[in-house]
This record gives structure tokens, C-alpha cells and sequence, in this order.
């Protein structure tokens, strides 16, 4: 184990130093995405002053704000983005250059990425947990914090990241069909982004969508573990949906991996 | 003279060669396009859904906010459509040092780079925002003349420079640190806040897009002058003048750039 | 034609240190260092001249011909071409020079050949009398017949290359930069730019400078080479002068029945040469003899070499191009 962990090493700190090499380009991006945040925060805040009352769907604004910058660190937690181009690399016969290396493939992407999430943890995501508990404590009065929760949470990330990178590694062999990814990629990306709650929450829905979209992968993404983290989930929820997450990290590895072999005995064909 | 009609040829050609290129990929750009439809339907359903639930926002009605929206979408979809290729600049021409072509072609490289591609994608938008203004203008009183017609087309090239001037301004950082995509982007996730009424923000942010990065000038005050007729000179006027000073700007933090660029190197 | 005087070119890098250390090190406090890629570059070319420009990697070759071209302004110095200052008055000055840059393109990727060179006509401005003779030119020298309805992301790497310095030449430039010609390419493809390039200089009197690190492009195709080494020239000269300066190694080859000949032959001893000046290698019974004529003549290395050992088969050859660019190299000079 520990000598397996010694051979992806370098890859983490790949992810890390691409972090640090663009420097002024990493605080920038970082800073941008915070902004959206906000925007829905103002949306939220005069949507609770024009309908008058307190509570919306379950939600008081405090807890829409949480809400609200919640979703976005777990998107930020859980994002992947390292295999975006596999089906191009495929087709252009440049995965060769991975294939050839004693290592796996995915492992490859997954240790990227840790690197880069590394970064991500130490600048971005402990000061918004320290900033959304604070908030907390004053609307309420009291300390929310809960520490089991929030293991729960971060185990509830985990599945989530993995269901997001595997599911990118499948979306990535559209590549094979559409050369130019971008329109496709926003497709992806709105699509998720309301499919997954991060847009508006799911009790905002009619009724019968609410149940729809709780059970498809995309709730697994980001909804699950917020709804855990503000401890909206009772325990038996908390164990159904964390099921539901495993259900849908297997999948998504199993469809992956059959997506490879198909595309991996197309190169060969095509003698790439 | 010779310069502008010359300009406009070659704009015409790039353009040409563009949709030769576009026939080569036709579904890929059908895509695009459905892709950026989508988007902006998503967008417009959060809105709907939050409308069904609240009679008004802070004192706008759906039909209103709607209007805006859709406003929105048209400068920045031209902008989007036309002079895409300013995002490449930031993201990798001049790192990967493709910059370097367009030193050793005589035109003009700001020029060159601006107009040699087409995002058709932007179409998505631009469709979008003038289906949602149609949708909603029966239902809007909005009283109109024929200087308001002369206004609005005049402040939609104006209005689209904003956008293209920001973006030449963030890309030519890129001159300087190799790449700046990312600070194009920030820019553009502040534009976010111009689809919506300013009245919905505090001042801080309202201060923000009103008059340090002014894209409330792309979409809210044009659109509030429509809407009422009010104060066109300073939502048409400072529209106009917000533009120029930009694109100046833009093209001056660009022209520092190239030299350094020529001095630096790849 | 061209002139380059006392050319010099500095660039700020950053330094990172290895490890996460450095990287968070550069990501606050980022360390500077200048690094000088060209110092004190002069040459002269003349016109129809064909310059063969060598050194090694990193050596400072392409940021040469990136400010003779005007994407570098040089930090002192000067190069002037056709008179004028490549940076003064860019956009003039391109239009009379042509640039291949061997590892990038400048075709529309997705798009038949033939739409880049009608692009390229516009914003040359060629007027269209010229463009069509100037196509059927280029046609015959490069042969670009077979291909040039397709798109060029299809093309081969000759063909590309091949349809990459026709865009270059469509516009009648005075002077052309090839930057790497001939990288990547096969024997077949190679010679027949090479020719291309030749038959171009000649038609038209077109100054070339090239960059290469294939040899034989510059045995063929120069007469004059300049060759630079950590931004540094380290001879100008034509290619006999190079060949007489540092050219006097040859090559003993022969096939020998005698067992165990490193006890039998003892050059070194004998002749006293110093290190650098032989070097012997043995494989079998072939063996390769190098070593310095000026030295020790030919007729006296044959002489003792038959006395000592018996011999099947032998021959003496000149030291190519390429093992004296590898000496120069080797020793900096």
C-alpha cells in the first residue's frame, strides 16, 4: 500500500505545483467563483423580502445563505476536471503516452487532482466552514456545529467527488463523437448545476420532481452531503442516500471502465 | 478610409472562412448552441420558479425582470458571437506561444486576433434574448417613439464594446503573466449581477457594476430606459461614454502588452 | 541584406524551487532571475544568400530569428533588414520577409488547404494576377497538386510542411526564416524540401536562413554557416572553412583476422596523440579508428596500422559535418 501511494506521489504534487505555477491566474479564479455566490445571496435575500414571510419551503434566509455557500464548497470540494479531454486523447492516439506508463490510468487523474484539492482545502474551503459556523451561531445563537455530522459530510464528499469523476471520465468520450467540447461541457455543466440543487433546492419543486430528482445520481453530487451537513437528514435518510451514492459510484465506474474498453479496441483499430 | 474598408473585407473574410469551417463540424456547433440554449433556459426557470412563489421582486414584476434578462443576453451575445477568439489569448495563444503568428502578419494583431473566429454558440443567447423580449413585450406597457427605436439601436453596439473592451483589457494581461483566462472570467461571473435589477443588490455592489466594472450599463440601465423612458441621458449617454473609455482602456493596456510580449518573449 | 550588430537578448524568469516548499514559496514571494538567451550576436547575410544557422538546443537560434522577424524586440544591439528595423515598422516589414516556424502551422487547421492560401492572399494583399502565378509557382516546387483540397488536419507531416512554407512564400517575400524545416521528417520528404527551398533560392533570389539540427540540410543546401552556442557566435565562416579549421579528423575503418588488437596496436603510444585527437573502437573484428591528420598524417597511420595486424578490408574516410559540429559542441571552443 504505502509503496503504491510512493508511485502516484509525484502526481500529487504535479496537481499541487500546476496550482502554484499560474499563480495570479489560481487566486483569480478562485475569487470569481466566490462572486457567484453572492449573486444568488442578493436573488435570495430579495426574493425573502418580497414574499413576506420568514420561512420558504422550509428554508429561512440564514439558512439559505448557508444553503447557498454550502453548495458551493462542495461543488468546489468535489469538483473534477482531469479528464475532460480522455475521448480527444484517445482519438488523437496522445493517450499512448499515458498507456504506456506501468500505472493506472484513472489513478493517474485521481492523484492530479488530490494535489490540486490539497490547495483547494488549505485556502478556500476551511475559512468558508469557519465563516458559514460563525454565521450560524449568530443567527441561532447557539453552536451547530456537529462533529459527526460533518464526518459524515466529508465521507458523503467522498462518494460524491468519485461519482463526479467517474461520471466526467464517461462524458469525456463524447469527445469520440463531438470534436469541440465546449457547447457540450455547458450543456453538462447547467444541466448538473440544476439537477444537483445548486441552482435552487429541491423543495423549491413541484412535488413530484422533488422526488424524481432526489433519486437521480446528479442529488448524489452536491445535495446529499449539504443536506447532511445542516442536519436536514435524519438517520435513516442519512444511510439511504449515502447508499444511493455508493449505487451510483459503482455504476458510473462500471460504465467508465466499459466505455475504455470500447474506446481502447477503437484505437486499436484505427492503428492510432 | 483605405484602413476601414480595408477592416471590413477582412472581417468579411474571416467570417466566411468561419462558417467553411462551421459546415465541417455542423453537429458539433448544433451543440453548442443547444448547449448555451439550455443554459440560459435553466437560468430563466429559477426565475420562473421563484416568481411562482413571490407576486413580485422588490417591486418587479416577472414580465419585467424577464425583459431585462432577455436584454442582457443580446449584447452580450454579440460580443460572445464576434470577438470569441480574445478568450484564447488569455487562456493559451500566448502561452503556447501561438501569439507569434499573428506578430509576423501584417495587420494588425488586436484586429486579427478579434475577428478570426466565430462562436456561433453565442447564438444560443441571441436567440434566447430576443425570444424572452418578444415573449414578454405584449405584456409590457412600454410607451414607444421613434427616438427611442434611434436609442436602443444605438446603444447596443456600444453596450456589446463594454464586454469587448473588458475582455481585451483581461486578455492582454496575459502579455504579462502568460495567462489570464481566469481573470476574463471574473470579470464575466461579475456580469452575473447586471441580469438582474440593481435594486436588488446593497450599495457596495451596486457601486461595483455601476461604476467600477460597469456591467450594469450592458443590460440594466439600457433596459430600465426602455422600460420607462427615463433619464436616457444617463442610461443611453453613459452607456456610450462608459464604452468608449473602456475600449480605450482595453486597447491601451493591450498595446502595452504587445511590447511586452515583444520583450519578453515565449 | 541582413545585418545583425552586437544583438543581445535578456529575459526575466522565475525561479521555483523543487517540491511543495518552492511552490507555495512561489506563489507568495516568486524569485526573479535574468537570463541572458542571445549576447552579442553579429553576422551579415547578402542577398540570395542561403544561411545555415547551427547550435545546440537552448543555444539562442530561435530567439534570434524571432527578432530578426520582429516578435522580440532585442534588449541592445541591432538587426536590420532590407534596411529596415524589423520592430520600427512591423507591419510593413513583414510583408517582405516569410516565416516557418517548423513545430507550429499556420494553416487553418479544419478548413482545404486552399482556403489558407486565399486568406493568406487577402491580408497579403496579393492581387490576384500574382496570386495565380504565384500558386502555380509554388505548385511546381512544392508539389502541393495532390493535396491541396484537403483539410490540413489530414495532411502528413511533409505535406504539411510542404503547404507551410508555400504560405509563407505566397506573398514574393525577400527574405525567408525557417525555423526546423526538415523536423520530424523522413529522408524522402526531407530532400525534397530541400530542393524546394534550393529551387526557390535560385528562381528568385530569395535570402533563406534556416535553423536546423540536421546536418545534411546544411551540407546541401548551405555555403555560409553561423553557428552559436549559449547565446554566443562560435564561428561564421563557409561550410570549407569549417570543414579546413576543424575538419582534419578521418576515420580509419577496417576488418581484421587478428585476435585481441588493443595489445597489438598502440596509436596512442606510438604517435603520441593526446586525448581528444583518437579515439578507437573495436567491435568483432571491425574496427573504427578516429583521429586527428594534422597530427599524424594518413599515410603514416595506414603504414603502421598493416605492419602491426593483418587485414581484410579497409577504407579511410572524411569526418562529416556532423562530427565536427558534435566536436564543437563538445568543447564550446
Amino acid at each position: 500500500m504505502r509503496r503504491k501511494f510512493k508511485i502516484y506521489k509525484p502526481f500529487i504534487n504535479a496537481g499541487l505545483q500546476e496550482a502554484t505555477t499560474y499563480r495570479v491566474n489560481w487566486v483569480f479564479l478562485t475569487l470569481c467563483n466566490v462572486l457567484a455566490c453572492f449573486v444568488s445571496y442578493f436573488i435570495w435575500k430579495a426574493v425573502f423580502l418580497s414574499s413576506g414571510s420568514d420561512t420558504m419551503n422550509g428554508f429561512t434566509m440564514p439558512q439559505m445563505v448557508v444553503y447557498i455557500f454550502l453548495m458551493f464548497l462542495t461543488s468546489l470540494l468535489i469538483s473534477s476536471g482531469g479528464t475532460y479531454d480522455i475521448g480527444e486523447e484517445i482519438r488523437d492516439g496522445s493517450i499512448a503516452m499515458r498507456m504506456i506508463k506501468p500505472i493506472s490510468y484513472n489513478a493517474t487523474f485521481l492523484f492530479q487532482e488530490l494535489g490540486n484539492k490539497i490547495m483547494t482545502v488549505c485556502i478556500l474551503v476551511l475559512p468558508i466552514i469557519i465563516g458559514v459556523e460563525i454565521c450560524r451561531t449568530i443567527f441561532t445563537g447557539a453552536i451547530q456545529f456537529n462533529i459527526i455530522g460533518f464526518i459524515l459530510y466529508i465521507l458523503s464528499c467522498i462518494f460524491a467527488y468519485l461519482i463526479n469523476f467517474f461520471f466526467n471520465i464517461c462524458f469525456g468520450f463524447i469527445a469520440f463523437v463531438i470534436k469541440y467540447l465546449w457547447g457540450a461541457n455547458m450543456m453538462k455543466n447547467c444541466l448538473i448545476g440544476f439537477l444537483s440543487g445548486s441552482v435552487i433546492p429541491f423543495s423549491f419543486l413541484p412535488d413530484i420532481l422533488e422526488k424524481i430528482f432526489l433519486l437521480l445520481p446528479f442529488a448524489s453530487l452536491n445535495y446529499t452531503p449539504v443536506m447532511i451537513y445542516m442536519g436536514i437528514y435524519s438517520g435513516f435518510e442519512i444511510l439511504f442516500y449515502m447508499g444511493l451514492q455508493v449505487f451510483w459510484v459503482v455504476i458510473f465506474w462500471g460504465l467508465s471502465k466499459m466505455l475504455w474498453h470500447i474506446a481502447t479496441k477503437h484505437l486499436c483499430v484505427q492503428g492510432g | 478610409m483605405k484602413t476601414i474598408k480595408r477592416a471590413f473585407r477582412m472581417h468579411r473574410i474571416f467570417v466566411i472562412q468561419e462558417l467553411k469551417r462551421m459546415m465541417e463540424y455542423k453537429g458539433d456547433f448544433i451543440v453548442g448552441i443547444i448547449g448555451f440554449l439550455l443554459g440560459q433556459f435553466f437560468n430563466l426557470l429559477f426565475i420562473w420558479i421563484i416568481f411562482s412563489q413571490i407576486p413580485n421582486l422588490v417591486g418587479w414584476t416577472l414580465e419585467q425582470i424577464v425583459f431585462i434578462y432577455g436584454f442582457s443576453l443580446i449584447p452580450k451575445g454579440l460580443d460572445h458571437l464576434l470577438f470569441d477568439n480574445l478568450w484564447g489569448i488569455g487562456h493559451f495563444i500566448v502561452r503556447k506561444g501561438d501569439f507569434d503568428k499573428y506578430l509576423t502578419r501584417p495587420i494588425n494583431p488586436l484586429f486579427h486576433v478579434m475577428v478570426e473566429k466565430l462562436q456561433i454558440d453565442a447564438l444560443g443567447e441571441l436567440i434566447m434574448g430576443i425570444a424572452l423580449i418578444c415573449i414578454v413585450l405584449p405584456s409590457l406597457v412600454i410607451e414607444w417613439s421613434f427616438i427611442k427605436i434611434v436609442m436602443i439601436l444605438i446603444v447596443i453596439p456600444f453596450a456589446t464594446l463594454i464586454y469587448t473592451g473588458i475582455k481585451i483589457a483581461t486578455a492582454a494581461i496575459a502579455f504579462w503573466t502568460k495567462r489570464s483566462g481566469n481573470i476574463t472570467y471574473m470579470f464575466y461571473m461579475v456580469n452575473d449581477f447586471s441580469k438582474y435589477p440593481i435594486n436588488i443588490y446593497n450599495n457596495f455592489v451596486k457601486t461595483i457594476i455601476t461604476y467600477i466594472i460597469p456591467f450594469a450599463f450592458t443590460a440594466f440601465y439600457p433596459a430600465y430606459y426602455i422600460l420607462t423612458g427615463e433619464n436616457p441621458l444617463f442610461n443611453i449617454g453613459v452607456t456610450v461614454l462608459i464604452a468608449i473609455v473602456i475600449m480605450s482602456i482595453g486597447i491601451f493596456i493591450w498595446n502595452r502588452g504587445i511590447k511586452a510580449y515583444e520583450s519578453a518573449g515565449s | 541584406m541582413i545585418y545583425a550588430e552586437h544583438l543581445k537578448k535578456e529575459f526575466k524568469k522565475v525561479i521555483k524551487e523543487p517540491g511543495l516548499k518552492g511552490s507555495i514559496k512561489a506563489l507568495f514571494k516568486p524569485k526573479k532571475e535574468i537570463v541572458t538567451a542571445v549576447d552579442d550576436i553579429n553576422f551579415h547575410v547578402s542577398k540570395g544568400e542561403i544561411l545555415g544557422f547551427i547550435g545546440p538546443n537552448g543555444a539562442g537560434k530561435s530567439t534570434v530569428i524571432k527578432m530578426l522577424t520582429g516578435i522580440l524586440t532585442p534588449t541592445s544591439g541591432e538587426c536590420r533588414i532590407n534596411g529596415q528595423i524589423p520592430q520600427n515598422n512591423r507591419q510593413k516589414y513583414v510583408k517582405e520577409i516569410g516565416v516557418v516556424f517548423g513545430q507550429r502551422t499556420q494553416l487553418w487547421w479544419d478548413l482545404p488547404l486552399t482556403e489558407t492560401y486565399n486568406v493568406l492572399k487577402e491580408i497579403y494583399e496579393v492581387s490576384d494576377e500574382n496570386f495565380k502565378k504565384r500558386m502555380a509557382f509554388l505548385n511546381e516546387v512544392l508539389e502541393l497538386e495532390g493535396f491541396i483540397k484537403s483539410p490540413v488536419r489530414t495532411l502528413s507531416l511533409g505535406q504539411r510542411m510542404r503547404a507551410d512554407i508555400a504560405a509563407s512564400l505566397l506573398h514574393s517575400p525577400k527574405v525567408l526564416f525557417l525555423d526546423e524545416p526538415t523536423i520530424g521528417l523522413d529522408v524522402v520528404v526531407k530532400d525534397n524540401i530541400r530542393n524546394a527551398i534550393m529551387e526557390i533560392n535560385k528562381e528568385e533570389q530569395t535570402t533563406v536562413i534556416l535553423t536546423t539540427h540536421d546536418i545534411s540540410d546544411i551540407e546541401l543546401l548551405c555555403k555560409r554557416i553561423v553557428m552559436i552556442d549559449k547565446g554566443k557566435n562560435v564561428f561564421d565562416g563557409d561550410l570549407h572553412e569549417l570543414k579546413s579549421k576543424y575538419g582534419q579528423i578521418r576515420e580509419l575503418h577496417f576488418e581484421t583476422t587478428t585476435k585481441d588488437i588493443s595489445n597489438v596496436l598502440a596509436y596512442k603510444e606510438h604517435f603520441n596523440f593526446i586525448d581528444d585527437d583518437i579515439s578507437v573502437n573495436v567491435d568483432g573484428n571491425l574496427v573504427n579508428v578516429r583521429f586527428n591528420s594534422s597530427v599524424v598524417p594518413v599515410s603514416e597511420m595506414l603504414k603502421y596500422t598493416l605492419q602491426k595486424i593483418d587485414i581484410n578490408d579497409i577504407s579511410v574516410k572524411d569526418a562529416d559535418i556532423e562530427e565536427i559540429v558534435r566536436r564543437l559542441y563538445k568543447q564550446g571552443v
